[in-house]
């Protein structure tokens, strides 16, 4: 068996011998244009004119093309697809991200208003300094917590409104009396930061036209090449048959490679109009400013408790970010990934939440690593910290009456979703242990009695990963059909090739697809090639994203791995006249059950193409495809435990430990997985103490537009981690397998701020907004001191 | 604004080159040299993605202009190891799972290599104050810090 | 990047030759920071005259006076070299707290007083130590040195040639990062010399300045104790994503007290 084990990636060495293959990295034959575009330096400006009479002319400019060329050539716009209704019933007041200015009007900072494609980059970019564009700034906003104030500027005065839509769920008239019947009433306002993926690799495009065969080619940096080539259609008007999509190495995606960003149509468009194949490498200026934001929500929670410190109910007002446009999947996570997670890993009778989604002058939000789900973490476990606290119970503690008890699953949350499998108490038990958790408590009174600050944070949480199935995630808004696409095609030699609708950008799918499909066909793993990332080689796919493709590709592999063998089995049967239930096939040979009679895999694949010796209604050839629906998402679970340590002169924290317990079902390949929980963690450590995609609040500048002031984590910046497991089996999906992409992601916002919070509370800090930078940490315990005096 | 012409060693091999005095060194080594396992992923040199061995120490190719380098010995990520062989500390980022998208990677084992070099056996404080100049939006670090303790220990031993 | 024309020169006088003889020149010394604001386009020049193949330039000696330490060495050098360490180690301390290994690499103490970034390292350690820059012409004090943001006492085509460090009996350095470029939020190079003392601070203002009743008190009583209820006005301080200048002036203190017992430890 190879599932399960540590099995080393078998993609490693091109990458550790510099052979990767990114899209900056690929030649043709032909030489390759490069693209520049001019950019709104405003937040919310009238573009009164566009003259790019100077750049026209300059060496070596092969195009220049405005919003007026695009309406003039008659394209489309971004497909939204996850739209939501509102409550009302009506659509949402949707205004799609544009791919270049074509109203007059610049909302964000950024926003192309003009494209030239040169011989090289730097005459590129002297055409585009060299194209006069006169702005008319307009009043502006870039905060989500102003944006429905009655004074705030529109972004769209046509809506009459900031608001782009109201949903709610849940439970509201128990919600209500539970709040009304409490003992105690826990209040916070807790705002989610606006951060980004910032992907080591920078997006990058190119496109070309093959005008002879009226065909186009588009390699992207995206998670989702089939859903590219579909978003084409909306764009560019181009039908799927007549382009390819290549999605080569990816170099992190994390959520936010997963859209039809603006440079994407307009490169293919420049390599029509130049008639050349034309690449744009983003900076990390124009990818800290263009690349989706994430996050961003502006939160009050109250929560009700009875004597005991029971949860009897939580209740929640959300605005929730869009950012000056809609981008294409955003309406999801303020609906789809929030509200259906709210019960976290507790049994809480009574949840009901408001989320206004709005507008404001700032980049568009979409999904990044959790999407949703770090902002209800982080929410709801703030709200539980403080109840802890305020009611003198042990946090621990509070949190293990509360649990979900093993014997409840499935589970069924009060609002609605069902958790199909779990035991959130053994996985407390095992973080309890793990840490020492009483020693951490001695050890922080010890401290705190020497003038030192020591945090103890927690979470305890469920996932709501792998995303299908199509009907379910239909009825939460997705137009595209969540399901996932595999090919196991063996080779006349025995040999195989699998092709995936997933796409691996770290996540080291050329093992662990490979490790599934090596365990059904009973083969050595290195007899197994894998392909994705290419639309004129994989039949189809939805991509990688939401932690779903194990659960959708990875049982796709396992499906249509287990109808070669199912077919390659009639065919040895034929030969070796047996019944094909009297086969067993292992190490590459199919052997008559209790007998020495035997035949290599490789002789029957052979005579699958090659011999006219078969069973009369056996087709040729040994290649089966499976559309895989899973029959439900998969729900892992996870409890985190960690310690900081705040300096109580400069407020800087250390984040001395970090535990996660993890139940993510059945799992292929353990090294694979850890990699996935160590990443994730680090981005959501980042969101607590450093990231914010910052704006200034006057004049809507981007502050954060280079990684001198946006900060991701360093390798000093976090301890190394210490896992541990507990799982139980899905049972949506054969496998027994959850989604294990998020989990670190998701939960360590909540942790680290609980940590923080912890280590501040004696001295009257009840909140601060993360990121919880030195700064904010000083002034919430200046502001704590003055308070208590 | 004249052409330049520069000679340097890349990878134990004489090159002679005519280059646009603009040319950054990673992108002479990326457009005019076809070796691309050196990567930008900044604008700043914050990353590190794009780091190389200028004269045996470690350099960000990214703030250097290639005609700076008359006479230089530059390796990058395609230089280390062998035909059949990898470099050790390439073998302890395979064995350790110290990589995932593999963006940072080469600037990761070019750092390491350089690490190793000035520390025979770093523990893993030492590593991750060595590694500020260097991002990873993947791992998490937690794999490239045991990667390079790993592949230090074989380097030293 | 603007077009410009690159030179190599292998001496300071053909170096000052070529900046004369260009319509806007500017020297090149690691380009740790010239080059990226190059590359944003922040900065251009018509010539760009590269000192790295100028012989002498690089170097520390230890003389009777202090340490010399030439305009062309790297922060890595500094921060490794013996000499320093045994007469001055807060300033291999400094040295070794600027940029990250690869940048120390290549990057130069020359490059970085000149460019004065008002968050850059060495700024802090000329002033609090007391050191002098010599350039081609002259000797130039540290007071009279950085003058604004990015600028500094040099004339047009003036070339800074080395740094002279007086050996102080006592320094410490303290520095405070900024958590994405590791710049300084706010360092401070504290020393003390024949019973006067030198405090500069770097990264609170537009460029790097003394506190004179720390100094003083200091003077007094060199402890920590000593900077205890001396408060710096937030007023004129740097206000970022990182720091408003309350939490600045805080800091300012803080680094302070750290920087005296980094000087007062074994």
């Amino acid at each position: 068996m190879y599932v399960g084990q540590a099995i080393l990636r078998r993609e490693d060495e091109r990458f550790l011998r510099g052979r990767g293959h990114y899209v900056e990295d690929i030649t043709l034959d032909e030489p390759i244009a490069h693209a520049a575009f001019v950019r709104s330096p405003h937040a919310h400006a009238a573009v009164t004119r566009v003259d790019t009479a100077r750049a026209v002319g300059m060496p070596g400019v092969l195009a220049v093309l405005t919003g007026a060329d695009w309406t003039a050539a008659g394209y489309g716009e971004a497909e939204g697809v996850w739209p939501v209704k509102d409550m009302s019933g009506a659509d949402a007041r949707t205004v799609n991200r544009p791919f270049i200015c074509t109203d007059g009007v610049v909302r964000c900072v950024g926003e192309i208003v003009a494209m030239v494609v040169a011989e090289d980059r730097h005459q590129a970019q002297d055409a585009a300094e060299a194209i006069a564009v006169d702005y008319e700034e307009k009043p502006a906003n870039t905060i989500t917590a102003r944006a429905l104030d009655p004074d705030t500027p529109l972004v769209h005065p046509a809506h009459g409104t900031n608001e782009v839509l109201v949903t709610e769920h849940g439970l509201k008239e128990e919600t209500e009396a539970a709040l009304a019947r409490a003992h105690h009433v826990t209040e916070v306002v807790v705002p989610t930061n606006r951060v980004t993926a910032a992907s080591i690799e920078p997006r990058c495009y190119m496109g070309h036209h093959d005008t002879v065969n009226d065909r186009y080619t588009v390699w992207t940096t995206n998670q989702a090449p089939h859903i590219v080539r579909r978003y084409f259609t909306k764009s560019l008007g181009i039908p799927e048959h007549k382009l390819r999509v290549i999605a080569p190495d990816v170099g992190g995606g994390f959520g936010m490679k997963l859209y039809h960003y603006p440079e994407e149509p307009l490169v293919l468009w420049g390599a029509i109009v130049s008639r050349r194949p034309v690449r744009w490498v983003g900076t990390r200026s124009e990818c800290l400013l263009g690349d989706t934001h994430a996050r961003d929500h502006h939160t009050v929670g109250r929560m009700a408790f009875d004597e005991e410190g029971r949860i009897l109910g939580v209740k929640f007002e959300t605005l929730g970010a869009f950012g000056a446009y809609e981008s294409q999947w955003n309406a999801s996570i303020t609906n789809a990934y929030h509200f259906t997670m709210l019960s976290l890993a507790y049994d809480i009778p009574a949840i009901h939440t408001t989320v206004r989604g709005v507008y404001t002058n700032a980049t568009p939000v979409d999904a990044y690593r959790g999407a949703g789900r770090p902002e209800t973490i982080y929410q709801v476990e703030r709200l539980i910290e403080n109840g802890a606290h305020e009611m003198g119970i042990d946090p621990l503690e509070l949190r293990a009456r509360n649990l979900i008890p093993a014997e409840k699953f499935p589970y069924q949350t009060a609002i609605g979703i069902i958790y199909d499998s779990g035991d959130p108490p053994a996985l407390m038990e095992k973080a309890r242990a793990l840490c020492d958790y009483d020693a951490l408590r001695a050890e922080q009174a010890a401290l705190r009695a020497e003038g030192r600050w020591m945090g103890i944070g927690m979470v305890a949480f469920f996932d709501m990963a792998g995303a299908g199935p199509v009907k379910m995630m239909n009825d939460l808004g997705a137009k595209i059909g969540c399901y996932d696409v595999a090919s196991v095609r063996v080779h006349p030699d025995g040999r195989i090739t699998v092709f995936a609708g997933s796409h691996s950008h770290g996540q080291g799918h050329e093992t662990t697809w490979s490790q599934i499909a090596a365990d059904r066909l009973g083969c050595d793993i290195d007899h197994i090639d894998l392909v994705e990332g290419d639309t004129d080689r994989v039949p189809m796919g939805i991509g990688t994203w939401g932690s779903r493709s194990l659960s959708t590709a990875g049982m796709a592999v396992y499906t249509a791995a287990d109808r070669v063998v199912a077919k390659a089995k009639r065919m040895a049967a034929h030969m070796l006249e047996c019944a094909a239930e009297d086969l067993d096939l292992a190490d590459g040979e199919f052997t008559v059950k209790g007998t020495d009679r035997k035949l290599s895999f490789a002789e029957v694949a052979n005579a699958s193409y090659h011999s006219g010796d078969r069973p009369a209604d056996l087709e040729i050839g040994l290649e089966e495809t499976s559309f895989f629906d899973p029959a439900d998402c998969t729900y892992p679970s996870a409890v985190h435990v960690c310690v900081v340590l705040v300096d109580p002169e400069t407020c800087a924290v250390t984040l001395r430990d970090y535990w996660a317990v993890d139940d993510v079902g059945t799992v292929i390949n353990p090294m694979v997985l850890h990699g996935q929980v160590h990443g994730g963690l680090v981005q959501g450590i980042g969101q607590a103490l450093m990231e914010e995609c910052a704006y200034d609040p006057e004049s809507g500048q981007y502050l954060a537009g280079t990684f001198m002031d946006y900060a991701i984590p360093h390798a000093e910046d976090v301890p190394s981690f210490g896992l541990d497991s507990h799982f139980t089996r899905a049972l949506g999906n054969p496998l027994g397998a959850k989604g294990a992409g998020e989990s670190g992601t998701i939960g360590a916002p909540g942790c680290v701020a609980n940590g923080v919070i912890d280590a501040l509370w004696h001295l009257g800090v009840r909140q601060i907004t993360q990121p919880m930078t030195p700064k904010k940490i000083w002034r919430a315990i200046e502001d704590a001191g003055r308070a208590q005096q | 604004m004249a052409e330049a012409s520069v000679t340097l060693t890349v990878n134990g091999r004489e090159v002679s080159a005519t280059v646009d005095p603009r040319t950054l060194l990673v992108h002479f080594l990326r457009e005019q040299l076809q070796l691309t396992g050196t990567h930008v992923g900044c604008d700043t040199s914050q990353c590190g993605a794009c780091t190389v061995h200028l004269d045996g120490r470690a350099v960000k190719s990214c703030a250097l202009l290639a005609v700076q380098l008359e006479g230089a010995d530059v390796t990058t990520i395609e230089g280390v190891g062998g035909p059949d062989e990898m470099h050790p500390m390439q073998t302890a980022f395979k064995e350790n799972h110290g990589l995932q998208c593999g963006f940072c990677t080469p600037g990761m084992v070019m750092k390491g290599i350089d690490i190793a070099n000035r520390h025979a056996a770093p523990d893993e404080a030492t590593i991750r104050r060595e590694l500020e100049g260097n991002l990873c939006r993947c791992t998490g670090y937690h794999n490239i810090v045991e990667s390079i303790a790993a592949g230090a220990r074989e380097m030293s031993g | 990047m603007y077009p410009f024309t690159y030179h190599r020169p292998a001496s300071l006088d053909d170096a000052r030759a070529r900046l004369a003889a260009s319509e806007d020149g500017r020297p090149l010394a690691g380009g740790m920071s010239l080059i990226p604001t190059m590359r944003f386009r922040l900065s251009s020049c018509s010539d760009l005259v590269d000192l790295n193949a100028i012989d002498g330039l690089a170097g520390i000696e230890r003389h009777e006076g202090g340490i010399r330490i030439g305009a062309m060495t790297r922060h890595a050098a500094v921060e490794a070299s013996a000499e320093v360490r045994e007469a001055i180690p807060a300033l291999a301390a400094l040295a070794g707290s600027i940029g990250d290994v690869q940048v120390r690499n290549r990057g130069t103490i020359g490059g970085s007083i000149c460019f004065a970034d008002p968050a850059a390292d060495y700024p802090a350690g000329i002033l609090g130590l007391g050191a002098s820059v010599n350039t081609d012409r002259r000797s130039i004090a540290a007071d009279d040195f950085f003058t604004g943001l990015y600028e500094t006492a040099l004339e047009d085509g003036e070339l800074v040639v080395s740094v002279d460090f007086p050996v102080p009996e006592r320094a410490g350095w303290a520095k405070f990062g900024n958590q994405a470029s590791r710049f300084a939020v706010v360092a401070v190079m504290v020393s003390l010399a024949g019973g006067a003392v030198r405090l500069a601070v770097t990264g609170a203002k537009s460029h790097v300045f003394r506190v004179p009743e720390m100094e003083a008190a200091l003077a007094a009583d060199f402890s920590a104790e000593a900077l205890e209820g001396i408060a710096v006005a937030s007023e004129g301080l740097n206000e970022d994503l990182h720091a408003d200048a309350a939490y600045r002036a805080h800091l300012v203190g803080v680094m302070a007290k750290r920087a005296v017992r980094a000087a007062l430890a074994p």
